[in-house]
């Protein structure tokens, strides 16, 4: 099985040079309503994000990506082909 | 000078001989007149004690322990703890007891391993040490430690009649502590004209010094006031939480150039330690970057929610849907999510005057 989709999440936060509480602050700008402490929960895998609220989370990465002049590298569950994301929502 | 909770604690530095001895018993004084009576004196940058310094300590050891407290020493050094451990007062506490109190300021750092309990404390068991913490504490607890600020300053300072600490609280400048109450009114006075060295040096942050309010021309409302109150001499140094003036210490005179450079330096001692209690605790919620940030993502959040409702009532998505679909677009056009959302904001027209509703707007 592939790797967890927070484990990229966290990850890309790392390499993003994002502390927990700036990645808060961008995900609620772009409309996140989980608290920074749930989504400090979701990037350690401890509860588990709704498909809407990791694809929040992947687009406040992949902007700050695009800032550092890169790309959208984190994919977004909404986006996975039909069939993949039963299990997700 | 620190506060743990209900503690006060002194870090003596250099030698604690007679002279310096008697500026301690001095500041241990004041201290416990302040109804501070558990007193620790950290001597960890303390070189050498002579004999009068051993005498200043053992005196405030059994006028705490009179009182129902204690004198507490913490890391002396190898010398000094010998020393203290052979001829030291029994009612010394050595590194302290082990329930060790944690207020709201935090609790004591944990204590030397090599330590000596000279005296243990009563049914004392070990609890979890607390590093200080940097939370707002409870306005009582600051006040207390800038009351016994006050104290210090007015017990030590050559020249001082009189001494308080004003404080901006709700913008406003108020007094939260004073010696006494003719220097309440100096400090009222000031409030009320919006002029004094207190004033300055809230908002400057720099000190304001009068030698002599008879030749003083800077403050034409106030000074009568307070040459009516007996004052002619005033020091006012700023305190600051965090690098910012939020209020200053105020030291008044009723002698003419009563402050000379050692009360001046004395002054920005206080101030400093003052502004070191304040910076711990210093919550301004107003103009400071975290607010500014905020607002911020507070605002885009707006028009990002306004924009995802126009998606939701042009092209019949739901909330969820209508999300997806601006930020699909924010991701093909690698523009960010919040520019997608400004300009679907602003293609709404309004078919002013009337209203109608079940229009269609497309953009485009």
């Amino acid at each position: 099985m592939a790797e967890k989709t927070t484990d990229v999440l966290d990850r890309a936060r790392r390499s993003a040079g994002l502390s927990h509480g700036e990645l808060w602050l961008r995900y609620f700008e772009l409309g996140g309503m989980s608290t920074a402490l749930q989504l400090e929960a979701f990037l350690y895998g401890a509860l588990e994000p709704t498909v809407h609220d990791h694809d929040v989370v992947a687009h406040a990465l992949n902007e700050r990506f695009v800032e550092l002049g890169g790309n959208h590298p984190i994919p977004y569950l909404e986006d996975r082909p039909h069939g993949e994301n039963q299990d997700a929502q | 000078m620190d506060f743990l909770g209900e503690r006060v604690a002194l870090l003596v530095r250099g030698n604690l001989d007679l002279s310096t001895g008697s500026e301690l018993e001095t500041i241990l004084a004041a201290v416990a007149r302040n109804g501070h009576h558990r007193v620790v004196l950290d001597l960890a940058e303390c070189d050498f004690i002579d004999a009068a310094g051993f005498r200043v300590i053992t005196t405030a050891a059994e006028n705490l322990d009179r009182l129902g407290g204690e004198l507490t020493i913490r890391s002396p050094s190898g010398v000094v703890r010998r020393l203290l451990d052979l001829v030291g007062p029994a009612v010394v506490y050595l590194f302290g007891p082990p329930e060790v109190a944690t207020g709201p300021l935090g609790g004591l750092e944990p204590v030397h391993a090599d330590g000596v309990a000279v005296r243990t404390a009563p049914g004392g068991s070990p609890s979890p040490q607390h590093s200080p913490v940097t939370v707002a504490a409870h306005n009582d607890v600051v006040d207390a430690a800038l009351r016994l600020v006050v104290a210090l300053a007015c017990a030590t300072v050559e020249g001082a009649d009189g001494v308080s600490v004003s404080l901006r609280r709700q913008a406003l400048l108020s007094t939260v502590a004073a010696s006494d109450q003719t220097i309440r009114e100096m400090d009222a006075g000031q409030y009320a004209t919006g002029e004094g060295p207190c004033v300055d040096a809230s908002i400057q942050g720099q000190s304001s010094h009068s030698g002599s309010l008879d030749t003083e021309t800077r403050w034409p409302t106030f000074t009568p006031i307070a040459r009516a109150l007996g004052i002619n001499a005033i020091l006012s140094s700023p305190l600051l939480a965090n690098d910012r003036p939020v209020g200053a210490l105020n030291i008044y005179s009723r002698t003419v150039e009563a402050f000379a450079t050692k009360s001046q330096h004395l002054a920005s001692v206080f101030s400093a330690e003052a502004s070191t209690i304040l910076s711990e605790v210093w919550l301004d919620p107003v103009d400071n970057e975290i607010s500014d940030r905020f607002g911020a993502a507070l605002a885009t959040r707006q028009v990002i929610a306004l924009a995802q409702g126009v998606t939701m009532e042009r092209d019949r998505l739901d909330e969820n849907d209508a999300y997806t679909a601006l930020r699909r677009f924010s991701a093909n056009s690698g523009r960010p999510l919040r520019e997608r959302a400004e300009d679907i904001v602003a293609s709404v027209r309004w078919p002013a005057p009337e209203v109608s509703t079940g229009t269609e707007h497309r953009d485009g």
